[in-house]
């Protein structure tokens, strides 16, 4: 489903002249498996945050491949990139990234606008989704009148409403408390077994990198280990 | 992105600075309203100009002051050139007049002075002679007489208060009696020895031409017939009557011949002839004067004048699209992160890009329907109010034919475009920037 080929990255830091080169990921390759939760974890600085922005396309890799769905996404241009994302791949943020001026509802909206959906296909899956996630009565409150948990779930919902076969999750449960936490990664697992969502968790969290299938650690930007919570 | 959704997108971003929304659209439609405001006044002018050109001749009538010799001299019109406009095509009428002396004309008490002009009475009838009283005359004496030799008719004795304030005969010094039939005198003029010798010709008039249409054409000209012209000439012994002083041999009287014209108008069948027919009449030496001819210099003047003050209204909406360009930029910078996220979620930077150029062309184009709303408003207030001042502070009425202001659907349509691409082109560069946000900039994510 995704597969890491022999990634490797670096910035460069100061001004044309006096430049310093800092290299982020060396020769990182794995594979995600189809409905497979993965986790990465890793120490502050270990990379893990780069390879999430590598697979999301945000940032373009120095070297190496990245194949989602057997598209090699690292070569494809920008435009055409955003329309692979929107049909592929749910992003879910440690903090939350929602339009603040959007309510809930219009949040959840927005990806099917993006991808040209009719507006009464629209109104439907994003009520269907906003029951999955417990938040139909909250649809017309702005992110500013939900809770951190309730922001998440929007933030979820928008990624779902899509049917993406692939959701990428930096740091989700970041900026939740340890209950809203566990409602969370239950959730994930719910929708891990069933849609079969493959999910991509970067976090430095144990608790969460328990509910991993295969939990992938970084150090210096290399792997270091991979390690199977069971037989996939 | 669907559009129905890009415009319903574009309407909530615009909801979000309003006091900024709003003064970039009354920048705007200030500048809209000052392009078409000011171009209406060329406009105005320019059918102010055409209508009075239109009214005043008659827009078939092609007038043909003579020929050119090869001397590059000017020789008169005579029945071989008459035959040869009549042969032209789509040629309707050739009106052609001698002209005489003006004489006083007497009836009973009551004289006027007028000019006896020989017509062609049947070509005059092609062309639209029309009487308002009478036949056209069949006896060698019978005359036709202008609208106005009626109305002229005053007392021999009459006093200085013969006119009233607006310039006209009082009602009481009037001709009241009923001129058709009526004998009058034509009191020809020779000089013997530096004194005026005067022969009566008695004349009959049998009809009287309908009023002209415009209150300032003044017709008093009496249509007289060749034989009255051949008694004026046997009188007088000179051409048309020209007065000749034996006392001053220095001035000759000019050799005319009898079947030269003193003006000659060639009538077209209808409006789109007259132009193959002053063609066909300049090929052959002949130049010509029509109101087609003097509308064509006169629009080409006016829309040399109309292009240069919407090049300078243009200025204002370039101006104005500085603002577009501020309000633009100022957007993308503030909504950079929610551009940050859309691009997260999948949105296309070609649809980012659509959303701006909407969005400036939205202002652009909300202005630009303000700017042509109260230009026509203002157009009419300077069309009702600007006579009253003109009438308060000079004392004088301006022509009832001038419009100072016109607005012709032309010109909304000009300043929208102008406007729609000068606002496309202020959009563009916010509109590129927009596309260029750096989702992890934007989302303020640590690499």
């Amino acid at each position: 489903m995704i597969t890491i080929k022999d990634i490797s990255h670096e910035f460069e830091i100061g001004k044309k002249g006096n430049k310093t080169i800092i290299p982020v990921l060396k020769n990182v390759s794995f594979e995600v498996n189809k409905g497979e939760i993965v986790t990465i974890v890793g120490r502050s600085g270990s990379g893990k945050s780069t390879l999430l922005n590598l697979v999301s396309g945000f940032i373009r890799p120095k070297k190496g491949e990245i194949i989602i769905n057997g598209v090699a996404i690292s070569t494809m241009n920008e435009s055409k990139f955003a329309d692979f994302r929107i049909e592929h791949l749910g992003f879910i943020f440690q903090s939350f990234q929602l339009i603040p001026s959007m309510t809930a509802y219009q949040n959840v909206e927005l990806p099917l606008i993006l991808k040209g959906v009719k507006e009464n296909e629209r109104k439907h899956r994003t009520n269907e989704i906003l029951q999955m996630v417990g938040l139909y009565d909250y649809k017309d409150h702005y992110p500013g009148e939900l809770s951190g948990g309730q922001q998440q779930r929007v933030s979820i919902a928008r990624a779902l409403i899509v049917n993406p076969p692939i959701i990428l999750a930096d740091e989700p449960t970041g900026s939740l408390d340890s209950e809203t936490e566990e409602d969370l990664l239950n959730f994930i697992i719910t929708l891990n077994k069933e849609l079969g969502i493959t999910f991509l968790i970067i976090t430095h969290d144990e608790k969460v990198s328990q509910i991993g299938h295969r939990t992938i650690e970084l150090r210096d930007g290399r792997v270091l280990e991979e390690a199977y919570a069971y037989e996939a | 992105m669907r559009l129905k959704d890009q415009f319903q997108f574009v309407r909530q971003n615009m909801k979000k600075n309003r006091t900024r929304l709003f003064m970039t659209i009354l920048a705007t439609a200030m500048s809209v309203a000052f392009l078409i405001v000011l171009a209406s006044v060329g406009f105005g002018l320019h059918k102010s100009i055409v209508k009075e050109t239109l009214e005043r001749r008659i827009v078939t009538e092609i007038e043909v002051p003579g020929k050119e010799d090869e001397n590059g001299g000017y020789k008169q019109l005579t029945d071989e050139d008459i035959a040869y406009f009549e042969k032209i095509i789509d040629v309707k009428a050739v009106t052609r007049r001698k002209s005489l002396q003006e004489y006083l004309f007497v009836t009973g008490n009551h004289e006027v002075f007028a000019q006896a002009v020989v017509a062609h009475m049947p070509s005059e009838t092609k062309a639209g002679l029309e009487l308002s009283k009478g036949r056209l005359p069949k006896a060698e004496n019978e005359v036709v007489v202008g609208y106005h030799f009626v109305e002229e008719l005053h007392p021999k004795d009459a006093k200085d208060d013969l006119y009233d304030e607006r310039g006209q005969i009082k009602d009481e010094y009037r001709y009241k009696e009923d001129l058709i039939g009526q004998k009058i005198s034509m009191n020809v003029i020779k000089l013997e020895e530096g004194k005026e010798v005067k022969e009566p010709i008695e004349v009959t008039v049998v009809g009287i031409r309908k009023q002209p249409t415009k209150e300032w054409n003044y017709d008093n000209i009496v249509f007289v017939s060749e034989g009255v012209l051949k008694q004026v000439e046997d009188f007088t012994g000179t051409p048309r009557g020209i007065l000749k002083d034996s006392n001053n041999p220095d001035v000759e009287v000019p050799n005319i011949a009898a079947d030269q014209y003193d003006q000659v108008k060639v009538y077209a069948k209808d409006m789109e002839s007259v132009k193959n027919i002053t063609n066909e009449l300049e090929a052959n030496n002949y130049p010509s004067y029509s109101v087609i001819n003097e509308l064509k210099d006169v629009n080409m003047m006016f829309t040399i004048v109309k292009t240069g003050l919407i090049f300078i209204g243009t200025i204002a909406i370039l101006i104005a699209s500085i603002g577009i360009y501020n309000t633009m930029t100022m957007a993308v910078t503030e909504r950079a992160p929610d551009i940050g996220i859309m691009k997260a979620i999948g949105a296309n930077p070609r649809t980012i890009k659509k959303i701006f150029l909407l969005e400036s062309s939205y202002i652009g184009l909300i202005g630009a329907t303000i700017g042509t709303l109260v230009a026509y408003g203002i157009s009419f207030i300077v069309n009702f109010g600007l006579p009253l001042i003109i009438k308060q502070a000079f004392g004088e009425e301006p022509p009832e034919e001038l419009t100072f202001s016109y607005i012709p659907i032309t010109l909304p349509i000009i300043s929208f475009l102008i406007c729609y691409i000068v606002t496309i082109l202020s959009g563009l560069r916010p509109a590129q920037r927009a596309t260029k946000v750096d989702v992890l900039q934007a989302m303020r994510r640590e690499v």
